[in-house]
């Protein structure tokens, strides 16, 4: 069995409203190639697109990584978005259904949550970094 | 030989101006020809060339200092403004609206070499200079205006994309129906509202199908904005009945917590077609079970 190896397969960067496209269709593409069903495929791309969505709207700009981190026993996709922006001052309470400071409907973010298997988020003044992961058992072949 | 401290850059080009835009064209037509052979109107080239030449003379009769910059309302400014928002419409690439200056830049340092004005190199040097500042922060200037052109047209072109792209259409007695294509974005969306209300008005509708097929990601940003719409649309009277979610769209927005349970919904426009009518009253037989 060999050990997981990361291969960082799309950097977006995150710089107007077409790259939230660029990053989702990324995502969705990466999904579909790892041979993730079409449900799946559309919880990454729509987990991309709210977290890339955020940077633009509240830092301005930032960047998308994708990440393979399959194993043979495991298709693993890792998005990391990062930001330089103004960072998030309560986590507890960005992570709360319907806070928004935008007049959003504050979904994103525990949408997101709840839509991916792991969820990490870090934030400080001048950087916020979201590390997010699918995982799904590998079908033997 | 010319003493090079007596010598005026200004009375120079005034002097030699119909040498100096020779060459210029000479240096400048052969390639826009080729790249362009449709469009370089040749006498309104020189034309204005001409008349940049005349205000570079003007210019350089002052002084120019290293941060110098044409002043917006400079007739040079207006000139180049003309020369290349007409020729951006025309297709020109940014590279072939700077080979403009660049040729003349050559031209004129080119120019000044020949006069032999080996008198004084430091106050040859800083003619140089000067033909460098000038050229440099006109070319600077005709980029800008270039990009600026550039924006705008497709600006107004993507407006005109989003005017195409939201057709209301009517389709029963008080049934209207909005296919969405794309991507809603907050201008997008403002529009598509917009026009669902003036459709509403207009046609008396009660009923309103919002059909998502087209729509590749539903997020929480394209629901937000789909809610306001449709609390628009009911504030004038009309139901609305949303069609074409896909189960994997639909998963989704559950997982997200995005709620539109107030609102019927089908799987497909089909079935929001049959309910929508059923809401006016109506339904379609098939013409056997009519007779
Ligand atoms: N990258 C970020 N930098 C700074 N603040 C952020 C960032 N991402 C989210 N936030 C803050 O967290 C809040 C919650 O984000 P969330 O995505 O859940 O909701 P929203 O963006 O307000 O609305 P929507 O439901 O449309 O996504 C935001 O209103 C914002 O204040
Ligand atoms: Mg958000």
């Amino acid at each position: 069995m060999n050990a997981p190896v990361e291969e960082v397969v799309y950097i977006v960067p995150i710089l107007d409203s077409t790259d939230v496209l660029k990053a989702r269709q990324s995502a969705r593409e990466l999904a579909a190639r790892l041979k993730l069903g079409s449900a799946d495929q559309t919880r990454l791309a729509t987990a991309v697109s709210e977290l890339t969505r955020n940077v633009l709207q509240y830092a301005g700009q930032g960047q998308c990584k994708i990440i393979d981190a399959s194993s043979d026993t495991q298709t693993r996709i890792t998005v990391v978005v990062e930001d330089h922006g103004p960072g998030i001052p309560d986590i507890e309470l960005a992570m709360r259904d319907g806070y928004s400071t935008s007049g959003g409907l504050g979904a994103g973010l525990p949408g997101v949550q709840r839509l991916m298997d792991e969820f990490h988020l870090i934030s400080q003044s001048g950087h916020t970094c979201l590390t997010i992961t699918m995982s799904r058992p590998r079908l033997a072949l | 030989m010319t003493e090079s401290t007596d010598f005026n850059l200004s009375h120079f080009i005034e002097s030699h101006q119909d040498k100096l835009l020779e060459s210029w064209m000479k240096g400048l037509l052969p390639e826009w020809r080729r790249k362009h052979p449709q469009s370089v109107d040749e006498d309104t080239l020189r034309r204005q060339s001409r008349q940049l030449l005349d205000g570079l003379a003007k210019l350089l009769a002052g002084q120019l200092t290293e941060s110098w910059e044409p002043p917006l309302d400079h007739s040079i400014t207006l000139l180049l403004r003309n020369l290349s928002s007409a020729r951006v419409k025309q297709g020109y690439r940014a590279a072939d609206i700077a080979h403009y200056l660049v040729t003349l830049k050559r031209v004129l340092i080119h120019a000044l070499l020949q006069e032999n004005l080996t008198g004084d190199l430091s106050r040859f040097g800083d003619l140089l200079a000067t033909v460098e500042i000038a050229t440099d922060s006109l070319t600077t200037l005709i980029y800008e205006i270039y990009a600026e052109t550039r924006e705008r047209i497709i600006a107004q072109q993507s407006l005109s994309l989003l005017e195409l792209s939201t057709p209301v259409v009517r389709l029963w007695d008080r049934v209207v129906m909005v296919p969405l294509v794309g991507v809603i974005d907050t201008a997008r969306a403002r529009q598509v509202t917009e026009r669902l209300l003036e459709s509403i008005a207009k046609f008396e509708a009660t009923v309103a199908i919002i059909d998502v097929t087209g729509v590749p990601i539903l997020d929480t940003s394209v629901a937000g904005h789909l809610m306001k719409t449709i609390a628009a649309a009911q504030m004038l009277g009309a139901r609305v009945v949303m069609t074409g979610i896909s189960p994997d769209g639909a998963q989704t927005l559950v997982k997200l917590g995005v709620n539109f349970s107030e609102i019927p919904t089908r799987a497909t426009l089909r079935a929001g077609v049959a309910e929508a009518l059923l809401l006016v009253g109506k339904r379609i037989l098939s013409i056997k079970e009519e007779q």
